[in-house]
């Protein structure tokens, strides 16, 4: 278990020497920190569910479309996006968000399923494998059979409210006060 | 530089091959072959540039160079800035769907203008099991008899109006979504 704080106790990390598990990820190292208890007066800290699958059989580059989607909406609201959608990916990706709540209830002291949104969203390379692809003539070309990893972040609370774009006017402003802070260096 | 792999059977072609990767590599335009041997009709996947269909020999510019043709090909690199505004523009994102809706009997997702995909499984199934009663009852394919057919469930007697018709039994409660007549 990592410890977010505090002084690390020299025997607690024991690391078993099993050649059995490949490395594990650093994403799915993400859920295992445990915070010190809060004090009375501090504000609730909102639960973080950390959840990936790993090689994909799908491009990175159309999979990030569906990240994009579901990035900063709510847990319902990015099932029902993906359930409707008909790219290959929205598939794997309802399924990931699935057991994440899954987890997030089982593992992670949620209380209700619907209230998480989805703070990070990301795609990842996976393990390419390069294959012989026939022409004809006896041409031939060498093709990537690409795999795709997918990381997906759960917070618990409703979804953030999404940023109003920048006006002009404010980019004006901030351009004013640009100008405003400059001095003449070098001398009195 | 990419290995030649692929043991075709002419010899002829193989050696065509050979020297085309040099001369590629090189960077010449695709060389003139004698006229007789066979002409790269596919482009290839590796890199290289495009190649020269056959019938460009009155088109050439002279004898020297032999029958060239310029093709269109990138002059410059894109760099990852420009390919990513082209890949990120808001058209080629997807658009969210504005038209789920809450089935009223089952409570699943569904589009607005589509049928709810659990209902119409469920519909399938009794389909399915229906159909089976009447292949049962028929016996064999082209027996569908001139009359109509009725489905009763259990429980159910046949009324004055199913008089003529053919009744298929179902060994079950008759749905809810199955109103009868």
């Amino acid at each position: 278990r990592l410890l977010a704080s505090g002084s690390l106790f020299p025997l607690s990390c024991i690391h078993t020497s099993t050649q059995s598990l490949q490395k594990i990820g650093k994403w799915e190292k993400k859920n295992r920190i445990v915070y010190p208890p809060q004090l009375p007066g501090e504000p609730r800290r909102p639960a973080e569910i950390y959840h990936c699958r790993r090689e994909i059989k799908y491009s990175k580059d159309k999979m990030w479309y569906l990240a994009k989607l579901i990035k900063g909406m709510s847990i319902d609201q990015a099932l029902a996006q993906l359930e409707f959608s008909d790219k290959k990916g929205a598939k794997v990706i309802k399924e990931v968000l699935l057991e994440a709540q899954e987890m997030a209830v089982r593992n992670h002291n949620v209380e209700f399923k619907s209230n998480l949104h989805i703070a990070e969203s990301q795609t990842g390379r996976g393990r390419y494998v390069k294959r012989l692809r026939y022409h004809g003539k006896g041409m031939f070309g060498t093709m990537k059979i690409s795999r795709c990893h997918y990381f997906v972040k759960l917070v618990e609370g409703p979804p953030p409210p999404p940023e109003p774009p920048r006006t002009g006017f404010e980019q004006a402003k901030e351009y004013v006060q640009q100008l405003r802070n400059r001095t003449i260096v070098h001398t009195l | 530089a990419v290995l030649v792999l692929v043991h075709s059977p002419l010899p002829r072609l193989r050696a065509l091959l050979q020297r085309c990767w040099g001369r590629l590599e090189r960077g010449l335009g695709p060389g003139v072959f004698g006229g007789q041997s066979p002409p790269w009709g596919a482009a290839l996947a590796v890199q290289g540039p495009a190649v020269v269909p056959q019938g460009i020999d009155a088109a050439g510019e002279g004898s020297a160079l032999g029958s060239v043709v310029w093709m269109a090909a990138p002059k410059h690199r894109r760099t990852i800035e420009v390919n990513r505004c082209r890949r990120r523009h808001p058209t080629k994102l997807i658009e969210i769907k504005r038209n789920i809706d809450v089935c009223p009997e089952c409570g699943n997702l569904k589009q607005k203008h589509v049928l709810c995909g659990y209902c119409y499984a469920k519909v399938k199934e009794e389909t399915r099991l229906i159909r089976k009663e009447i292949y049962k009852k028929e016996g064999g394919p082209l027996n569908a008899p001139a009359v109509e057919t009725v489905v009763l469930y259990e429980g159910e007697k046949p009324t004055e109006k199913d008089e003529g018709k053919r009744i298929i039994e179902r060994a079950r409660k008759r749905p809810s979504w199955f109103v009868q007549n």
